[in-house]
């Protein structure tokens, strides 16, 4: 039984060139693509907070405090503090977890709340969670031209909202509180108040110190 | 003439998902709209055209020992291209939504699929009318799929709504057993009029890919 002689070598030399040509194409995008990466992840960073900050001039992100769970981002506009933005990341969602970024006044009453990241259940949990423009045809094609922050019933709900230090958190209708929930994603519903509340009462608790650091 | 013919036949004539039935996973995962599944269907045509490519270019080097390997290799590296590019330049909300399907692109069977089938066997030009054919294919089943899913979930189009005041969603079809669903409800619809016209052609038809008359796991679909 004579077995057929394999020539190792032009297979090696064969797959090695080609993975090293691969590699190095692949470095070269790799090299060519890192400064608009970042710079995408950077506008989306800041798309999101001056979606929730007022009008500033300074960088937020690099004015991040850090209390537990919850980032504080400072904005201000000719060096005057206008407002923070607090974000938090709960795991209580129905699937995964509910980033979630609120505007607050620097009395710490809340002015916009964005879910930055979900996987929510789609047409459930994400009707807690989803700011989206309703494009309609008749809309487009009467030119109609909508801006502005999208409205979202449960998000918008805790415009204007305050809470002290050591307060009761807020509950949905169904646990006996007095938040609105979207029927059948009540799961989600909670978790965006319960983690709406974290940031407004961490805020509360914290707000004599990050006002000083930040007004230095 | 015959490069157009390979370039329209993967549109409709053998048409990746509805015909060949290849590359059932993204078509499933990621149509639940319309803009998702276009999205993914031309960086997959990206993809096969720049893979069969570099795969009929290298066909005669490789030794046919190790040349699934090497297909493997380009075809990931060119993966990795489209993914970095599309970080880079496609909005946040497409690639948050198709992130984790576009390195799947590299196990897409269409891919390997078309590199053994076709570009391994044919000239460059050829290789590449092939897999953009293929491509246009392949995007043209997932938008209309994702089209159908999200007009029935929501009531519409690329975002759009066509039927305003809808506010009933038929919330299964834009979840992954809609996608099932509407799946075998078109191929059925598209097996049952080939069928149709071969048997008043008078000719013989089975059904593509695999299915009980051609399989032998089993005696299920024994006579």
């Amino acid at each position: 039984m004579s077995r057929e002689k394999v020539k190792i070598f032009p297979l090696v030399l064969s797959t090695g060139l080609i993975s090293c040509v691969a590699t190095a194409l692949m470095a070269w995008v790799f090299l060519i693509t890192e400064k608009p990466i970042a710079a995408a992840q950077q506008m989306k960073n800041t798309a999101a907070l001056s979606q929730v900050l007022p009008a500033f001039d300074n960088q937020p992100t690099q004015e991040a405090a850090t209390f537990g769970s919850v980032t504080f981002y400072a904005a201000r506009k000719n060096g005057q503090i206008t407002g923070f933005a607090g974000e938090t990341v709960t795991t209580k969602g129905y699937a995964g977890e509910v980033s979630i970024l609120a505007g607050l006044k620097p009395d710490g009453t809340i002015t916009t709340v964005l879910v930055t990241k979900q996987s929510e259940t789609p047409g459930l949990g994400t009707v807690v969670c989803e700011r989206i423009r309703k494009k309609t045809l008749s809309g487009l094609l009467a030119g109609k031209k909508e801006t502005g922050l999208p409205p979202n019933r449960i998000l918008d709900q805790f415009n204007g909202m305050k809470t002290e230090a050591g307060q009761t958190p807020w509950a949905v209708k169904k646990d006996g509180g007095n938040l609105d929930a979207v029927t059948g994603a009540t799961i989600t519903s909670r978790a965006v108040g319960g983690a709406v509340f974290a940031i407004a009462e961490t805020f509360a608790r914290n707000r004599e110190q990050l006002l000083k650091e930040k007004n230095q | 003439m015959s490069l157009f013919k390979e370039l329209t036949k993967g549109i409709i004539r053998e048409n990746p998902t509805f015909v060949l039935m290849l590359g059932m996973c993204p078509t499933l995962a990621v149509t639940n709209n319309a803009i998702n599944g276009c999205s993914m269907g031309l960086a997959t045509l990206f993809v096969l055209a720049g893979s069969n490519m570099v795969i009929s270019l290298i066909r005669n080097v490789v030794p046919s020992k190790v040349r699934i390997p090497c297909y493997v290799v380009v075809i990931a590296a060119f993966v990795t291209v489209v993914d970095l590019l599309m970080q880079a330049y496609a909005p946040a909300a497409i690639y948050q939504a198709l992130g984790i399907f576009i390195p799947l692109i590299v196990v897409n069977c269409i891919v390997l699929g078309r590199a053994e089938a076709f570009a391994c066997k044919n000239g460059i030009l050829a290789s590449i009318a092939d897999g953009i054919g293929m491509g246009l294919g392949f995007t043209l089943s997932l938008t209309v799929i994702g089209g159908i899913r999200e007009f029935l979930s929501t009531g519409s189009l690329f975002e759009i709504k066509l039927i305003e005041g809808w506010t009933h969603s038929f919330m299964l079809m834009g979840q992954a057993p809609g996608g099932f669903i509407l799946l075998g409800i078109l191929l059925a619809l598209i097996n049952w009029n080939n069928q149709r016209k071969a048997k008043k052609a008078g000719r013989l038809w089975s059904p593509p890919g695999l299915d009980c008359r051609q399989c032998n796991l089993c005696d299920l679909g024994k006579n």
